[in-house]
C-alpha cells in the first residue's frame, strides 16, 4: 500500500473520513428501525467523538482542521434497511482506510494511534456487512 | 681486440635478494619436479604464504546478518502459523464450530501468505515453516473459542508492538492484520455469548 505522508495530511484525511461518516450515519439511521437504528445511533456518536479528537490533534499540531462538506454524494441510492447497512459498512471501510494511512507516517505515536483507531471501524464494518475481511483498510478490501 | 668477457661468478644468491617470494618460487620450479612440489606443498605452502604475507583464499562468508525488521517479520510469520494450527485443531476437535472458524482460518492463511511474500531478506530458506506452539485445546466449545480469542488478542498485541520498527508499508500490513484479528475477537466473543 501507499507509503508516507505528513502527519497533518494523514490526520486531515482521517478527519475528512470521520466527517463523511457522521453525515452518512444520518442517512443510515433514517432507514433503520429498532435495534439496528440504535446501533447506528451509537456508531454515529462514536464518529462524532472521534472527529472531535482528530480535530483537536490537528489544532495541537498548529493546523486548521478540514471542515465538513455541506453535503456528500452517496456511493449508491439508500432506499431501505439493506442498502442503509451496506452504506454503514462503506462508511466504516472509509474510516478504516483513512486511519491506515496514518500508520504510514514516521511518527511512532501517530502510527500506534492510527493502528488502534482502525480496529473499531473494521469491526463495525464487519458487523454491518455480516462478514470479516482479511485486510481491513487495504485497497483491495474496499467495497 | 675486444676484451674477452669475464666468466660468471658462481655466487649468484645475493642477486636474488630483491625478488619477491613468488619470484623465488618461480626460480625453484625448474629445479624441482612437479611430483616433488606436490609432495612438499602441504608443509611448505604455509611457509611460502607466511613469507609472502599472503592471506590465502578468502574464507566463505556465512549468511548476511538478518535485520531487526526481518526478524520481526519472521516472528509474525511464526505467529500466524501458530494461529492457523490452533484454529485447525479447534475445528477438528469441535466440527460444529467449522462454520464460524473456517472463514477466520481462511483469513489467517491469507495473512500468512502475505507476510511470507514480504520476506525477501534473507533468502526464503530462512522463512520459518514450523509451528512453535501446540497448546491443548479447551475441554469445551466455549473454552476453545475463548482460547482462540486469547490467541488473537496476543497476536494483535505483538503486531502492535512491531509497528515502530517497521517500514511504512510493512507497518500498514501489520496494522491491517491486527485490525482483521480484532474483527475475529469480536466474532469469537459474539459466538461465546450466543
Amino acid at each position: 500500500m501507499a507509503a508516507t505522508s505528513t502527519p497533518v495530511a494523514a490526520l486531515q484525511a482521517a478527519l475528512a473520513a470521520e466527517h463523511a461518516a457522521v453525515y452518512g450515519y444520518g442517512v443510515v439511521g433514517a432507514m433503520l428501525t429498532r435495534t439496528s437504528r440504535s446501533l447506528a445511533y451509537t456508531d454515529w456518536r462514536t464518529h462524532e467523538i472521534a472527529r472531535d479528537k482528530v480535530a483537536a490533534m490537528l489544532v495541537k499540531l498548529g493546523a486548521t482542521p478540514v471542515a465538513a462538506s455541506p453535503a456528500y454524494t452517496l456511493p449508491f441510492a439508500v432506499t431501505d434497511a439493506s442498502s442503509a447497512k451496506r452504506l454503514a459498512a462503506v462508511l466504516e471501510d472509509g474510516v478504516t482506510r483513512a486511519y491506515l494511512g496514518l500508520v504510514a507516517v514516521n511518527d511512532r505515536s501517530l502510527r500506534t494511534f492510527g493502528a488502534l483507531a482502525m480496529q473499531p471501524p473494521a469491526s463495525r464494518a464487519a458487523a454491518w456487512r455480516g462478514s470479516t475481511v482479511a485486510f481491513p483498510g487495504m485497497p483491495s478490501q474496499q467495497g | 681486440m675486444r676484451a674477452q668477457s669475464q666468466p660468471r661468478s658462481p655466487q649468484t644468491a645475493p642477486a636474488f635478494a630483491y625478488l619477491s617470494s613468488r619470484e623465488c618460487m618461480a626460480c625453484l620450479e625448474p629445479m624441482l619436479s612437479r611430483r616433488q612440489l606436490l609432495a612438499a606443498s602441504p608443509t611448505t605452502l604455509p611457509l611460502f604464504l607466511a613469507l609472502s604475507a599472503c592471506k590465502g583464499p578468502a574464507v566463505l562468508s556465512g549468511p548476511s546478518p538478518v535485520t531487526d525488521q526481518t526478524t520481526m517479520l519472521l516472528h509474525a510469520v511464526t505467529t500466524e502459523q501458530n494461529l492457523i494450527w490452533i484454529y485447525n485443531k479447534a475445528a477438528a476437535t469441535y466440527s460444529s464450530l467449522a462454520p464460524v472458524l473456517d472463514p477466520l482460518l481462511a483469513e489467517h492463511k491469507a495473512h500468512l501468505a502475505r507476510l511470507r511474500g514480504r520476506v525477501i531478506e534473507p533468502p526464503g530458506r530462512l522463512v520459518p515453516g514450523a509451528v512453535t506452539a501446540r497448546p491443548a485445546i479447551g475441554a469445551t466449545k466455549a473454552a476453545a473459542l475463548a482460547q482462540l480469542r486469547t490467541a488473537e488478542q496476543a497476536a494483535i498485541a505483538t503486531l502492535m508492538s512491531r509497528l515502530g520498527g517497521a517500514s511504512p508499508s510493512l507497518a500498514q500490513l501489520y496494522a491491517s492484520i491486527a485490525a482483521s484479528e480484532a474483527t475475529h475477537v469480536t466474532a469469537l466473543t459474539r459466538q461465546i455469548g450466543s
